[in-house]
């Protein structure tokens, strides 16, 4: 019998409300609005009251997936992750840095995108960055 | 605080019950936590002040999961309130609720418009008095029927659909929510019809709301909900004699209005 | 401008303004919890002005609405400043004291009369006066603005121009005042201050600035690149033509999210090596080699930064769904497989390094981030944070005024196109609707896209509500339902663009602004047909 609320931001659109998550026995269960945040100061739009219901659809990805011929297969994350950095660098090796590019996320967390650069960055060698938020 | 911490411990302790719900600071902001035997160390976070959640409706929940075990609950009056409308409706029960309590902050007492901020069985603080203030209603009152019509119109039509007032509400607890029903109210557009989402919502908190305010605070256009509910709460008074909430031992109307050929006499 | 690319002022601070100018934001659908405090700074006593050519929720609450023709900001704008000058309202010590190329502007707007400027945007020249009226004279003033200022061939062209208005009016640096982009995504503000950007590092320093570039060469044991990278738009070209070979995409589903869809296919289509992470099977991750399965934001621990630059926490709640992993956990495996190895044991030791590397985030650490959050520039462990910018001076030193002249959209109606379509949000729906329409209740409450058209359309066209109507435009064809509503004037199409099987973009331009490379999504021409 565990039941606790972990406050974090919303998911949704760049105000930042404070959504609550109601977490009963490790299973998400609703949201609440922060009360004393000072963007939303205790409400939430439909779409924070709601910001919860995607995270256990069935069609979420649970596990890595690999495309051999035209189809794709599940597989470990060793497999997975070993497929794409064996491609990234026989690319960077044959055409350059700069052969490569990536876009990050204005979803993602603020980490992930300065990882993300970085990676690109001095990880690959190349500046082939950017991300949606022109969109 | 002392006080309401030694009583949760030692009714955890002698396991009178299950498990404790009411406010725990995470940082220096407090949020609704179960306090269990497992986690007893956290009941020294235990803290009370002006932040309202509805912790009746999390109850439910709660209860639901664990239908045999029993609860203690942080209780201001108008918690409690609550409650007494959901052992009525049957959404808990009222031999594994234990209502411990608290009183409400000697600002949130002023700010509050509550008829009555003290709740029966006071663990922590000292119940706040204040004289009844209906002074929201009467100015709504005093208008012409073109006043009031353009009031609400505006006030409405703010709206933007969030369902907050529903979703946080102690008394909402329907499976199925007229408030979603296609041809009553059309869907997918701002503000929702008016008046029909609004006045849907009104007529179904009769012989329900306990006018704790909920609704009005997660507001996010500052309609001034409470306002029309405590209207609707107080023709109940009038017309069937019942104040949701303040009447433990009477049957809700709802209850004995049967097939709906009920009439009210004058 | 100024030098910075966010709102200059607090979310907050909206409710105490006098004046405010809402353009191109469609505030209570898009940003919910901003609307309410224009609905507060409204029961305040505020003056409220909405420029939008539909009739949105929050028109409903302006003292002046005016519908302007689509893609006519610039020559709006230039008129009310025309007014104020002519009037004399500007702010003259500010303008003195505070900014430069003050001629060039008055010069440039001379050339737009009120009478001029009402052919081309067809707004009264009493509501042009009336708006000039309130914004400059009213104690304070705050512009707000989202994407239907950005969304288009001249979206530099109109920010700037809500620059100068604002500095004209000496409406930056001040408290209830200020230019406020509304930015659409929970962390699109974040992804540019981290530098998710071809051009520069995180807090927007210059990766071709050689000291700049020493210290990250330093601070991360790497020879790095100083030439700058491709933009979104350059990579899709650069793919069709063979210069990239490789595209890994991070929580982004650009087959949707893009204007012209059946270019953006072609072209995921042709790259060789696809790595798409996400959370849902997207339209994008369709055409990847490898999906690399990344979590929601209660499964995650990290930070948001939101339109008026908070950071604030995004906490754990919950386990990872399956056998997904943690977007930073993935790259960091990556990294270390690519032969650059990251060490992170948690989420706050990124931000540790973010902090020493990034001055305006230099004093913000997650102990620091409970309760409230931080608005950045927060240089120091001490510093409180900033509720408003440039309030002593701007950060390029002064403001730069700017001379716009007005250019139409890259596309207008004919006798093949006759109608013009604009795209945007319904309140329900957020961006693609990976996310939102994989909500019950979001799903039941907005189950299909719908396009918005004038009654005298419809009527002109013979269409009713219970018909289904064929958009097409020189991009491509989508068939949807039609929402016969005023709320659209007449000779203008509305299409929201979170769905994807009647997706707004499958007829978008891709025409871009020179500068910042957005595509005009808010105007391009279409014709319609019934479908029998």
């Amino acid at each position: 019998m565990y039941y606790e609320c972990i406050p974090t931001t919303c998911t949704y659109c760049g105000c930042g409300c404070s959504v609550v998550l109601q977490v009963l026995d490790g299973h998400l269960v609703g949201v609440l609005p922060g009360k004393t945040n000072p963007v939303n100061e205790g409400s939430l739009c439909i779409k924070g009251w709601t910001s919860h219901e995607f995270v256990y659809r069935e069609k979420r990805l649970k596990n890595p997936l690999v495309k051999k011929d035209g189809v794709f297969f599940e597989t470990g994350w060793e497999e997975a992750l070993d497929t794409v950095a064996g491609k990234l660098k026989k690319i960077k090796e044959e055409s350059g840095a700069d052969s490569i590019a990536a876009l990050a996320s204005a979803k993602c967390t603020n980490e992930e995108n300065y990882l993300m650069q970085k990676l690109m960055r001095a990880a690959i060698g190349t500046n082939n960055i950017d991300h949606c938020a022109r969109l | 605080m002392e006080a309401l911490k030694n009583k949760v411990n030692e009714l955890l302790e002698s396991g009178g019950i299950a498990g404790f719900l009411g406010l725990r600071n995470f940082g220096s902001e407090p949020f609704p936590f179960l306090f269990t035997r497992d986690t007893a160390a956290e009941v020294e976070k235990i803290t009370t002040g002006a932040v309202r959640y509805p912790l009746s409706k999390i109850l439910i929940r709660i209860a639901a999961v664990y239908p045999d075990a029993i609860f203690g609950i942080m209780c201001r009056a108008c918690d409690e309130r609550a409650i007494i409308e959901l052992f009525k409706n049957t959404k808990l029960r009222s031999d594994k609720v234990i209502t411990i309590g608290i009183s409400c902050t000697d600002d949130l007492v002023q700010a509050c418009k509550c008829e009555n901020p003290q709740p029966s069985n006071l663990v922590s603080g000292e119940a706040g008095k204040k004289e009844f203030d209906r002074s929201d209603v009467q100015k709504i009152a005093s208008m012409t029927l073109e006043q009031r019509f353009d009031f609400w119109t505006e006030q409405l039509g703010k709206c933007i659909k969030c369902y907050g007032c529903r979703n946080i509400c102690p008394v909402c607890f329907c499976d199925v929510c007229t408030l979603e029903d296609q041809p009553l109210v059309k869907r997918g557009e701002i503000p929702p019809e008016l008046p029909s989402f609004h006045l849907t919502r009104a007529y179904h908190m009769a012989g329900r709301c306990v006018d704790c305010g909920l609704c009005e605070e997660a507001c996010p256009v500052d309609i001034p909900l409470r306002t029309l509910y405590r209207r609707v709460r107080e023709s109940v008074k009038e017309l069937l004699d019942y104040l949701p909430g303040e009447e433990r031992d009477k049957v809700p109307p709802i209850q004995v209005l049967g097939d709906g050929l009920f009439e009210i006499r004058d | 401008m100024f030098g910075s690319g966010a709102m200059t002022n607090s979310i907050a601070e909206l409710e105490d303004s006098k004046c405010i100018f809402i353009i191109g934001s469609n505030t209570s659908e898009a940003h919910p919890l901003i609307a309410n405090r224009i609905l507060r700074a409204k029961a305040k006593g505020a003056k409220i002005i909405v420029a939008d050519p539909r009739k949105i929720h929050i028109a409903f609450y302006a003292d002046i609405h005016v519908r302007q023709n689509l893609g006519t900001d610039v020559a709006l704008l230039n008129g009310i400043m025309n007014i104020i000058i002519s009037k004399g309202w500007q702010a003259r010590e500010y303008i003195e004291a505070r900014t430069e190329n003050y001629a060039v502007l008055q010069e440039s707007v001379a050339n737009y009369p009120p009478e001029k400027v009402s052919e081309i945007t067809g707004v009264s020249v009493q509501d042009l006066n009336a708006i000039a009226e309130a914004y400059a004279k009213a104690p304070s003033a705050s512009i707000v603005y989202a994407m239907g200022i950005t969304q288009h061939t001249t979206g530099v062209d109109n920010v700037k121009s809500l620059a100068n208005l604002a500095m004209l009016c000496g409406r930056v640096g001040a408290e209830s005042c200020g230019v406020n982009p509304l930015r659409g995504q929970n962390n699109g503000q974040g992804a540019c201050d981290m530098g998710a950007l071809p051009n520069v590092y995180s807090g927007y320093q210059r990766v071709d600035d050689e000291e700049v570039g020493k210290k990250f060469d330093a601070a991360w044991g790497a020879q790095l690149s100083r030439k700058p990278g491709l933009t979104l738009m350059d990579m899709m070209h650069a793919i069709e033509e063979g210069q990239v070979r490789a595209l890994y995409i991070m929580g982004e589903n650009p087959v949707v999210s893009d204007p012209n869809r059946a270019h953006v296919e072609s072209v995921l289509k042709k790259v060789e090596f696809l790595v798409v992470q996400d959370i849902f099977m997207t339209e994008t991750a369709q055409y990847a080699q490898v999906i690399l399965p990344g979590v929601s934001f209660a499964e995650k621990d990290g930070t948001f930064t939101n339109t008026e630059r908070r950071v604030q926490r995004v906490r754990k709640a919950i386990e990872p769904v399956g056998n997904a992993r943690p977007d930073w956990q993935i790259i960091c495996s990556l990294s270390d497989m690519i032969g650059y190895p990251m060490n992170y044991n948690e989420a706050g030791e990124i931000q540790d390094e973010i902090k020493s590397v990034t001055p305006s985030y230099g004093g913000i650490t997650y102990a620091r981030l409970d309760g409230d959050g931080l608005q950045w520039p927060c240089p120091t462990s001490e510093h409180p944070g900033t509720k408003f910018l440039h309030k002593e001076r701007f950060t390029r030193g002064r403001g730069l005024f700017s001379a716009i002249a007005f250019k139409p959209p890259a596309e207008a109606s004919d006798n093949e196109f006759p109608l013009m379509l604009t795209t945007g949000r319904n309140f329900v729906h957020y961006h693609t609707g990976t996310l939102t329409r994989q909500s019950r209740s979001l799903d039941d409450e907005q189950k299909e896209g719908y396009a918005e058209i004038n009654p005298l359309d419809a009527h002109k066209y013979g269409i009713s509500k219970r018909d289904r109507i064929k958009v097409v435009s020189r991009r491509g064809a989508i068939e949807i339902k039609p929402e016969i509503t005023g709320r659209v004037p007449e000779g203008i199409l509305f299409i929201p663009f979170h769905f994807a099987e009647a997706a707004a973009n499958a007829l978008t331009i891709d025409a871009l602004d020179p500068v910042a490379k957005i595509p005009e999504y808010k105007v391009c021409a279409v014709r319609i047909e019934k479908v029998a």
